[in-house]
Parts: structure tokens; sequence; C-alpha cells
């Protein structure tokens, strides 16, 4: 709901940023645990899998999760620890081309008096003991590995090279980064020595039930528009090797589930949400809407 | 007194007006100076006879005088008098005339040979019939005329002018009008201008007021149609014209109208239409291209062939309604068209419904013509139903079920939509073994009974029982009347597929109701049938949904109320394949038990059976005890008529599962070999000999053969190689055989073997070309060493242009607001800035931009026999003053010209691809890129030759220099195959960039490839799907063609990839490494 009266955003320094309310996540497997495992034992998450299926939703719901192992009280928002509470920060950065080792780390700016060291995010989760969530990790430069190396065995460490000092990693400090396997071309995929310090958890789009639920769930649509709207995911999914280059993912079916609770009609809905995102090819597009217009009345 | 004969000439003159002297002296030192004292006397005399021929042609002469000094310029003296005496004799005629002659001179005299100047006077003079209008139109010819000279040939201006004396026959002022408009139309004509004319002189006869019109209305005309079809179509009119057509300029407006809205390759296609429909009737061919452009608003060119046809039979018998036709103005021409406009062909869908097809089932689709299933002759033999074999869904090449195009695309949908059920739904998934959830499983405890009677018989006769191939075939056999049993379940599994596809595709379900309810309508009479074949027929009448008003024997009420039961069932989202089995196991035992007569009217009832209950095993057993005591009762089974089986369905099309998991298990006994024992031609043979899926037309005798032969068919099908058979000798005579030969393996070193694209068939020919890599042998290094000579300057520049890349992508860059670290300066400056207490610039950041270039190249060179044609050197200009006048000369010394031009400087089309690429080399050393040079050619698809210059992974070095000297023009252009050994190069490489390029002077063409009509178009789609092949892989692809006639093809062949028709070859030196440098940054 957009209020207009006031502006409602907040804002927190990077480290400081705790997931508060419970984010909605509908676990399929043995995710749960075993990031709890891994999380406990110091061991590095890699998660895997196509766009839009909830790995981000997943990471921020465990940021939650293991904030508050013993209490169930609802958030109200603010940043102020209850009892029983861990401060499990997230800190969430997506990689891109130009991701440099100085953006993670830190870098000199000018101050009046001189220069002034501040530290970059990276330095700062491990400084605070955050969940580090690096999105699309391999879109980040080369030299960006230099840096997760040694934070990722048993070391444990950040060293920074401009200051030189090197940054032993707080106790809940976890690294995770995230990484879509279809879509990298082989000069960019991850290496082996780097890809060699992670535990793996595959995600995929869910079943078909589940995946309604979680559409009826975040979109508000009726339970059975959004059993329809899974069906449709599974069935564009089924082109992936025909033309199509990622299959719909659940956020789409989301949005389209959003657009129809806010009184759009389905097959346009869907035109928007889905077909028209998904492809430009116009006899691909035609196909899919095909499909829509036989699936929905 | 002067005695000289000019002073005597002068005193004449006097006699005459004043203005005839004052002409006369002003002129009379020019042309002195011009010829000389004797001569003068001669020109002064002509202007004197003129002057005194009749009363008023002084006037003339002073118009002589005038122009003289100007006229003597141009014309030797000789010439000069010629033309002062074709004055003169006009001037006798008629003195208007011979002014207008006179004035005319002074500008036609310098545009026209001498030798042409009397016959020029004397097409005037043929239009001057001695009254005051023809002198008019004659004088008016000869002021247009400099114009006309300057303009066109001098014998157009001959024909043009006997077309408009022929015309002041009939009316001086029209003609009049004519020759004006002429004058601004003609030149523009070009080389039409000779069918223009033999038009206007065919229509001089019986339509001579059309000439003005048409006039006026051919350069639209020749603006609008394809420049090469507008002779054709002027011949046409002129036909028309000769034939005694009246409305000729009718005929022009409305055929350019129709043909502007052509595309230009179409527009032959339509002159050639209307030629043919000239020989049958001239009558018909103004209206046809009137009707034309509204026509092709509703239909394509493709359809407008058969909508043509018809009419052409109709003129046969019958002009008038044939003419009725074209006009469209006959309910059979309409209705015709909106047949035609509102059919839909399947392959204009077929993309649409393959993704659609793929997208419900989850698997690969393919969506082929129902002919191509029945051509494989493999059981299928109906070519107007629908159908599938596992992964492929056949259609009807066309749909006109409807009068709306929409309408018969979702008829296509319903049926596709039915045909992929069988595959997401499961309808070839049966398993004997699985229980059904609905129903008892009646089936495992009849299979051991049919099982020990057959043992017991097959002991008897000593021989084994025969094993059912097939889940299906197993069950199938446990019925005695195995057509009963199969038409059963055909029936309830049709059924229980179009609930299930109704209940998951909720959006279908209103045009799959309106299917429904046709197919419903087209249903035979049940009443007029025997009980068995009607309750069969009653069963399809409630799968379509029909449930209310139903004709059922009263005698079998229950009967029916238990089949109706057992339907209802079926009619569940969970019922799945094995519930039909079991559903049609106890249909087949009521219906089995009933004898086939054919009661009278009195004896049916309309019964409602849209609620009948719930089915329970307890009723249905009571009913078949009855039926049993009744049979018992009456003696034999199958008292009646011989029961036949139902009329298909035909939405539903040909539902062959047995066939279908056959096919399967072949396949899967081809991939796993070893396992279980695979299947033999003779277990093959004798299954379908018992299967009730084939119909067989022919003789008893035949029909061994053709179950050999569709054995045989069905194994090549699923791939496994027919046992008897010997290798070449192809698979039995009715197999249809695509192309000569089937795949080609690779098996010398070097040779790689690639599949190719059959757009007709929408899928790869696999392993259909072999690529041959050779090594071009060496020459010499001089042609290289020369070309860089040569292009000295171009080659420094190109270099220079290159080697600026290299450091823009490895500079620092500095004064950012962000970067890898502080720039010092730029901090320096800042902090001053600061101290100053002067809002400091933030930019104080560098950063390196670390993208080294990394670019892999392969360049493919077309070596075809055509790049040795000799290029043109349109550029020198041609130096025709010595031209001769006389045009037979002119052209025997144009080709001399020629010859001499092309011995003086003989280049082809590949030496400028081999200097261009000389050029490139240097570049690409200078800029560091990977690269490799090959060229390409070949004849045949088991032959396509792949030539290296120079690898990619090689170095460059005087081997490269040499091999360049040795590339000739060879074959053809098997485009495709040599894309793809490219792309295998280039996947080899790793390279962050990679490129594909592609130099070619002309259209891919092989054998086989590329022949006239569709081969033509094979050739393009093939190498068209072979660059998006390179571009799926992230290879850039780009063309480049010196083909001026390239962009027809290329559009279609390049798609949105890069392309560029290179106008002038002559550019191509310097363009290529240009088109390079972009390409890459």
């Amino acid at each position: 709901m957009v209020q207009t009266d006031q502006p409602s955003y907040k804002e927190y320094a990077i480290e400081e940023f705790l997931v508060r309310d419970e984010p909605y996540y509908r676990v399929v497997g043995d995710e749960l645990d075993l990031f709890t495992a891994a999380y406990h034992q110091h061991i590095p998450v890699l998660l895997k899998g196509p766009t839009g299926c909830g790995k981000t939703r997943f990471v921020e719901y465990m940021a939650w999760k293991l904030g508050r192992p013993l209490t169930v009280t609802k958030g109200d928002g603010t940043q102020e620890l209850k009892e029983g509470e861990v401060r499990v920060p997230l800190v969430t950065i997506a990689c891109h081309e130009d991701l440099t080792a100085s953006d993670l780390v830190g870098r000199y700016l000018l101050d009046a008096n001189g220069t002034r060291w501040i530290d970059g995010p990276m330095t700062r989760a491990v400084k605070n003991g955050a969940i580090l969530y690096l999105d699309e990790v391999v879109e980040a430069r080369k030299d960006t590995t230099v840096l997760i190396h040694p934070l990722t065995d048993h070391r444990r460490i950040l060293p920074i090279e401009k200051t030189g000092s090197i940054v032993e990693a707080d106790d809940r400090f976890l690294l995770c980064i995230s990484y879509n396997p279809g879509y990298q071309s082989a000069l960019k995929d991850l290496k082996h020595s780097t890809r060699q310090r992670f535990m793996s958890i595959e995600f995929d789009y869910p079943p078909r039930d589940i995946e309604a639920e979680i559409v009826a769930r975040e979109s508000g649509c009726s339970a059975e528009i959004a059993d329809s709207l899974a069906k449709l995911g599974e069935k564009i999914r089924n082109l992936k090797e025909h033309g199509l280059q990622e299959g719909a993912s659940t956020r789409l079916l989301i949005y389209a589930g959003k657009l129809i609770s806010e009184g759009i009609s389905i097959r346009r809905a869907c035109q928007v949400a889905i077909v028209w995102t998904l492809t430009d090819e116009p006899e691909l597009q035609r196909s899919i809407e095909e499909v829509v217009s036989s699936i929905f009345e | 007194m002067s005695t000289s004969p000019l002073a005597g000439i002068e005193v004449e003159l006097a006699k005459l007006p004043p203005a005839v002297l004052e002409a006369y002296q002003e002129a009379v030192e020019t042309i002195e100076a011009a010829f000389g004292e004797e001569e003068l006397v001669l020109w002064a005399k002509e202007g004197l006879a003129i002057g005194t021929q009749t009363v008023r042609s002084w006037e003339s002469a002073v118009e002589y005088y005038k122009v003289g000094p100007q006229v003597s310029r141009f014309l030797s003296f000789p010439s000069f008098m010629q033309w002062a005496r074709c004055g003169t004799y006009l001037a006798q005629d008629s003195p208007t005339l011979a002014v207008a002659f006179f004035k005319a001179s002074s500008s036609i005299v310098p545009n026209l040979r001498p030798q042409y100047i009397p016959r020029w006077a004397g097409l005037g003079r043929s239009l001057y019939k001695g009254t005051w209008k023809s002198s008019t139109l004659a004088a008016k010819f000869f002021e247009v005329s400099p114009d006309l000279v300057r303009n066109l040939p001098f014998w157009d201006v001959e024909v043009f002018a006997s077309l408009i004396e022929a015309m002041s026959y009939k009316s001086y002022d029209v003609a009049g009008e004519c020759l004006v408009l002429g004058r601004d139309v003609l030149p523009a004509m070009g080389r039409e201008r000779e069918a223009f004319l033999s038009m206007a002189r065919a229509l001089i006869d019986g339509s001579w007021r059309e000439i003005k019109t048409c006039l006026e209305l051919v350069p639209r005309a020749l603006q609008l149609v394809d420049e090469n079809q507008t002779g054709r179509f002027l011949k046409l009119g002129e036909r028309l014209a000769k034939v005694g057509l009246r409305e000729t300029s009718r005929f022009l407006a409305d055929g350019t109208q129709s043909l502007s809205k052509i595309p230009a390759g179409s527009q032959g296609y339509i002159l050639d239409l209307c030629e043919t429909l000239l020989a049958v009737s001239p009558e018909a061919v103004p209206p046809f291209l009137k009707s034309l452009s509204g026509v092709l608003d509703r239909i394509t060119i493709s359809q407008l062939d058969s909508w043509f046809h018809r009419g052409m039979e109709l003129l046969k018998d019958n002009p008038e309604s044939g003419i009725a036709f074209f006009k469209v103005e006959s309910n059979t021409s309409v209705a015709m068209l909106e047949t035609l406009s509102s059919s839909l062909e399947l392959d204009r869908v077929k993309g649409i419904i393959r993704l659609y097809c793929s997208a419900l089932s989850g698997t690969s689709i393919d969506v082929l013509d129902t002919q191509e299933l029945v051509r494989k002759n493999i059981g299928w033999v109906d070519e107007d139903s629908a159908s599938t074999d596992g992964t492929k869904v056949f259609l009807p090449t066309i749909v006109d079920h409807y009068p709306d195009k929409q309408d018969n695309f979702s008829w296509f949908k319903v049926v596709s939509t039915h045909q992929v059920g069988h595959l997401e739904f499961g309808s070839f998934l049966f398993d004997f073994t699985k229980p059904s959830g609905l129903f008892d499983n009646r089936r495992f405890p009849r299979e051991d009974e049919v099982n020990a009677g057959k043992q017991a018989a097959a002991e008897e006769e000593g021989v084994e029982p025969a094993q059912s191939l097939t889940d299906i075939g197993r069950f199938l056999s446990l019925f005695q009347d195995r057509q009963l049993a199969f038409d059963l379940f055909t029936v309830l599994e049709d059924c229980r597929l179009d609930y299930r596809i109704k209940v998951e595709y909720p959006g279908i379900r209103l045009a799959a109701n309106r299917v429904q309810d046709e197919a419903l309508a087209n249903r035979p009479n049940i009443q007029e049938m025997g009980v068995q074949q009607a309750l069969v027929e009653l069963l399809i009448h409630m799968s379509l949904e029909q449930f209310t008003e139903l004709p059922v024997p009263i005698e079998y009420k229950d009967a029916a109320v238990v089949l109706a039961q057992i339907l209802h069932e079926l009619r569940n989202a969970q019922a799945e394949v094995e519930d039909t089995a079991e559903a049609t196991l106890r249909a087949y035992e009521i219906i089995s038990r009933i004898a086939n007569e054919n009661p009278p009217e009195e004896d049916w009832e309309q019964e409602d059976l849209e609620e009948p209950g719930d089915f329970s095993e307890e009723e249905y057993e009571s009913l078949i005890d009855q039926l049993q005591a009744g049979q018992d009762a009456s003696g034999e089974s199958g008292e009646g008529e011989s029961r036949e089986s139902p009329e298909p369905v035909d939405y539903r099309g040909d539902f062959k599962p047995e066939m279908v998991q056959l096919l399967t298990r072949l396949q899967s006994d081809q991939d796993q070999q070893g396992e279980g024992e695979p299947i033999s031609q003779e277990m093959l043979e004798q299954l379908l000999q018992e299967s009730s899926e084939l119909e067989l037309d022919a003789e008893q005798g035949d029909i061994n053969d053709s179950m050999s032969a569709f054995a045989q068919n069905l194994m090549k099908e699923a791939g496994t190689p027919p046992p008897n058979s010997q290798p070449g000798q192809g698979y039995g005579p009715l197999l249809h055989d695509d192309d000569q030969g089937g795949e080609l393996e690779a098996r010398e070193p070097k040779t790689f073997a690639y599949d190719e694209w059959d757009f007709r068939a929408n899928d790869y020919k696999p392993r259909w070309c072999i690529v041959k890599e050779k090594v071009v042998e060496e020459g010499d290094t001089t042609f290289y060493n020369d070309a860089l000579k040569n292009y000295l300057s171009l080659s420094h520049h190109i270099k220079r242009q290159f080697e600026l890349i290299m450091p823009e992508s490895m500079k620092k860059i500095y004064r950012l607001i962000d970067g890898e670290d502080i720039d010092l300066n730029a901090a320096l400056e800042a902090w001053a800035d600061l101290r100053m207490n002067v809002p400091p610039d933030e930019k104080i950041y560098w950063h390196r931009n670390r993208n080294r270039r990394n670019v892999a190249v392969v360049f493919l060179l077309d070596m075809s026999a055509s790049t040795a044609e000799a290029i043109d050197e349109g550029r020198q200009v041609v130096d025709d003053r010595d031209a001769p006048d006389d045009p037979v000369e002119y052209m025997v010394w144009l080709r001399r010209r020629r010859e001499g031009l092309v011995r003086r400087n003989y280049k082809r089309i590949i030496d400028l691809e081999k200097e261009s690429t000389a050029l490139l080399i240097q570049a690409l050393e200078a800029i560091g890129d990977t690269y490799g040079i090959y060229g390409f050619s070949g004849y045949g698809r088991e032959n396509v030759e792949f030539y290296v210059i120079k690898d990619i992974d090689e170095g460059f070095g005087d081997k490269v220099k040499r091999r360049i000297d040795k590339v000739t023009p060879l074959h053809a252009t098997r485009m495709g195959a040599a894309i793809r050994h490219s792309i295998t190069k280039l996947e080899k490489i790793d390279a962050t960039t990679k490129i594909l390029f592609l130099i070619s002077d002309g259209r891919p063409q092989d054998r086989g490839y590329s022949r006239e009509g569709v081969e033509k178009e094979y050739a393009v789609h093939d190498t068209h799907m072979a660059l998006l092949e390179a571009k799926r892989k992230d290879i850039t692809p780009f063309c480049l063609t010196v083909d001026k006639s390239g962009h027809d093809y290329l559009k279609s062949m390049c798609g949105d990839m890069g392309y560029e028709v290179l106008g002038d070859i002559w550019a191509l030196p310097e363009r290529l490494p240009m088109l390079y440098r972009q390409l890459t940054t």
C-alpha cells in the first residue's frame, strides 16, 4: 500500500541492518537445516539456482531466523535487540562487472584534515559478524576472489592491503554467495578453487502445489488463480529448450498475481508481467499467450 | 553601282519589308567570317528566294537571316545550305511552318546530326495538310522538337512524330496536346519508351483518345511498378490494345494501382497470370487487375493461385461468368475469397503450435502436417486426421471450417491440445500391471483366464503362445473381438482426455465445446444402427457431452445406463489411462453380449443419461448375468448384422496407442542394446497383423508384402536398421526418400560432418554435409607484398587507426568520482581548494579499464566460381568523344573499347578479396587479435571444401603470405556447412569477443542446395540457421557482400544480425578493416 502523507523510509548503517519482520519463506526441502548447520560450523554457503526462485528471500529469512533462536516475538521495526535475540545483520551486495576489491574492502576518502579510511561493506560485515551475501558473485571482477579466499577457509581473516591490517572475522560472520549456473558463459564460471570453499544448496522453482501456495500468499490472489499461475509457470518452463533463455520465475508469477489482485484482467496481467518480460520474439510470445489463454478462462 | 551579286540581292531585299534587310545586315558579317565570300552570296540568295516565294514568306526570310549566324557555328557549309533549302521548301508550303522551323533551328542544330536535318524538316512537313490547324500542329512540332531531340534518340522522335501524325487525322487538338505531353513524359521513360510507343500505335485505330490519358499515366506507372516488369506491363497493354480493348488507360491506371501494392518480386507472377488470362479472354484482364488489389487485401499471393485458376475454369466454360468472377461480382468468387481468406495454413502457425505443444507436454514436440506421417507408411493412412506418434503432432495442412481466421486457429488449438493431451495425460504410458484407481481390477484375473485358454490351445498345437510386445497389445489381446475393444478404448480414452483438458485448460473450453457440438451434428443417426453399434455410438455421443434425448433401445435401457455410469467414472480429473482400460473391459463385456439386431422404431426411447448414478460393481455384475442369460437363451452370440466400427470423430484424429508404444519400445531397444530380447521383424509383422489400428485396403495377397514394408519402415522410424536390407539399397519400395542418400560419415582425417537445416521440415537433416579441411598450397609472397604496396597509404592509415584502439582499452582513466585509488594530482588540487574554502572537485579517483581486448575472429572468404568475374571498371569516366554516329558502328566501337579495357586492367572479385585480406592482416597483426582466415567452396554436400589460409591458432608468416597468392575461385558456395565449421573453430578459442566475418559475392548456392524455386530459399534458410547457431554460441556473425542485388536475400539470411552490401566493390579494401574495427570496439 502506498502512503503519501509522510515519507516512510528508514536508514541504517550497512552493518546494522537487521531483518526484523519475519520474511515469508516457504521451506521446500531441508535447506533450512543445512543453512543453520553451516552457520554454526562456519561453512560458507553457495546458493545455486535460476533467477527469481527465492535465493535472496531465503538468505533474508535465515538472517531473521538465526537472529532469534529462542523467542518468536514479532519484530516491531526497531533495531533494538530484545532479550534472547542475537544480532545477525544482513549485508547484501549485488555484484556487477565493475565491482572491485576496494569497493568491498574500503578506501581512503578526503576530509578536512587529509585522508580518512572508510571501511567497505565487506569489512564492516566481517567486523560486525553479519551474514555477507554476495549476489550473482560471478559478475564481480576477478580480484574480489582474492578477498573471498582467506575469508572462506579456516583462517576467516580479511587482509586489508591498503591499511596494512588484517581483520579476524567475528564469530557470527558467514559468507554466502549466490550464483545462477544457467546463463553465465564458460568465461564467467566460478573457478574451482573458489567453488570448493563453499557448501552448495541447490534451488529450483518449487513444485506446482508449493509454488501455488507461495504465489497465493505473496500476491494475495485467490488460490484458484494461484494454482493456474503455477501451472502456467510449469508449462512455460517447458519451453526453456525452445528459445526461452529462462523459465518464468516464481517472482514473475507473483507479479502477475499481484496485478490480478489489483483488478487487471488475467490475460493482460500475464501478458505484461510474464510474456513480454520473458521474450521479445513474436512467435514465442504468441505461443505463450496461447498457453495463457488455454489455462485461463 | 556595284555589280557584285551581293549588292543585287540587297537591292532585291530592300523591296521586301524593311525587317528583312535589317536581319540580313545584322547577320552578314558573321556568316562571311564563318564561310567566306562565295558562300555568303549563296546564303543571301537563298534568303531572297525564301522571302520572295509568297506574299507572307518575308517573315520566314527574317527568321532565316536571324538564326543564320547561330546555325552556322554548328554546320559545315554544305549541311548549312541543305538546312537552308529545307526551310525554303517549307516556306513554299507555309511561311508559318518555315518560321517555326527556323526558330527551332538554333537550339536543335547542336544536338542533331546534320544528316538528320532534312528528315527532321520532313517530319514537320508531314504534319502539314494545308489547313490552318495542321500548320499550327506542325509549327508546334518544330517548337517542341529541340527538347525531344535533346532527350530522345532520333528514331524515337520519328516514331513519335508518325504517331502524332496518325492522331492528327482524328483530332488536331488532341494531337497537339499529346505532342506537348510527349515532350515532358517520353524522356523519363528510358528503355520502356519503345514498349510504350508501340502500345500507343496499337491504340490509334480503336481508341486514339486513350493515348493522351496513357501519356499522363505512364510516368506514375513507371514509378510504382518494378522496373524489371514495366516493359512487360506495357507490352501487355499493347497486346490488349491490339485485340481491341477500349479502355487501355483504365487498364494502365488500375494495373499500376494493383501492381504497386505487390512486392516487386511477385509482380512478374501477376503479369504471368495476366498473360495466361489474355490468351483465353482479353476482356478479363482489366477486371482482374482492377480487383486484384482488393483481392490481395484479403488473401495472400500464394492463395491467389487457386482463386485465379477457379476463375480461369469459369472463363473457359462461360466468359460472362468468368469476367464476373474476376470482377468479384459473382457469388462463386466472393465465397471462394471468403474461404481462402479465412482458411489457415498450418505452415503459418506451425511455429506457434509447436511451442504451444512443447509447453503443454513438457517434451520437445514437433509439428508436422499429416501428409508427412502418411508418407512414412508406418500405419497411418488418413491425411485429414490429426494424430501423434509420441514425439510429433501431426495436423492437417489447412483448416477452413470457419469463415473467420481466429476460429480456424482455435480449431487448430483444440485439435493439437487433444493430441498433446495424449502425451500430457499419459495415454501412451498405459501399464498393464498398474492398478486402476477407480475400478476393481478385472483385467488381471481375466488375463489368467485367457492365458490358460491359450496355453491349452498352444499345447495342443505344440507351439509357444505369442507374447504381446506392448502393454496395450497385451490388454487388447484379452478380447475376442479385438476391434470392438479397441473402438471402445478409443472412445473412452478420448472422453477422459476431453474432460481432463477442459478441467486443466478452462480457457479452451469454449472452443472445444463448439468443436464438440459440430462433431455431434455430424454423427450418424443412432436409431438406424444395430444395437451393438448403437451402444458404441451412444458412448461417442456422451463423450461429446450429449447426455439428454439420447435414443436407447427399450430392451437394453439398463445396459445403456450402466454404460453411462462407466463413462461418467472417467469424467474425473483423477482418472488415468488404466481406468480407461478397466472401463473398456466392462463396456466390452456388456456390448459383446448383446446381439447386433436392428430394433424397429417403436422400440426406441429418448433417455436422459446426465445423472445415471454412481457405478457399482454389483449392479454391473447382475447386468452381465442377465445379458449372459439372455444370450444363452437365444443361442449363438453376435446374431444380427455384422458390427461396423464407428465413424471416427474427426477432431480427435487417429489414436494409435499400440503403434506409439511399439515405436517407443523399438527406440528404447535401440538405445539400450542387450537388455531383453530385441524385437525382430517377424515379431513386428506378427503384431501388425493382429493390430486393429491398421486399416488395410490391400487384397489379402498383398497384405504380407505391405506388412513387411510397414515393419521395415517402422524399424527405420525408430532408428533400428532393418535386418534384411543391404546398405545403400534403400529400405524397401514404399519408402519415401527425401533426398538422394542419407546421413554421411566423416571417415577421413580432417573431415567433419555437420547437420543442415531443412526449413521445409523445420528440422535438421542429421550429418548432412561433409566439410573437408585443406590447407591452401603455397605460392609466392609477391601478391601479398604488391597488395600492400598498391594500397600503401591506405594500409598506413588502417594500421594507424588500429593501433589507436589498443591504448584506449589499457589507459588509466583519471578524475573519476569513484575508482581504484586516489589520483594524487586531483587530490592535491582538491586539498588546496579545501584550504582556500573553495568547494573542491569531487573527482579525485582513477580507474584502470582492465577489459583487455580479447577478440578472436574468423574470416570466411567466398571462393566460389563467381568470384572469378572481372570487376566492371565503372569508376573510369568513359571518354566517348570519338564515338561514331551510326548506331551499329557505335555498338562495335563500344564493344571494342570494353574489350580493350578488360585487357588493360583485368581484376577479379577474388583479387580484391585477397588484397583486402592482406590489408586486414596488417591491421590485425598491429592490434594483436586472434584471427583465422579461411576460404570455402566445394560441390555437393559430401564435398564442402574448407581452405585454411591462416589457421586461428597459427602464427602469421611468409607461409600465410604465400598461401594468399594461391587463393583462386573454385566451385560452389555451401555457406551453412562452412559457417558451422568456423563455429567449431571459434568454439575452441577462449575469447571475450568472438566474431565470424563472412565475405561473399552472392547468394549461397550448391548442388542440391540452391536451385531455382524452393531450393534457393533452402540455401538462404540454412545459412540463416547457421548464423543463428553462431549467435547462440556468443559469436557475432557479420556478412559483407559485394553483390549489389544482395539486399533481397541478405535481409532474410541475416535477420537482425549485422550485414552490409557493398555497392562499390572497389571500396572493399578500405571498408573491410573499418567494419572490423567498428565490430570490435
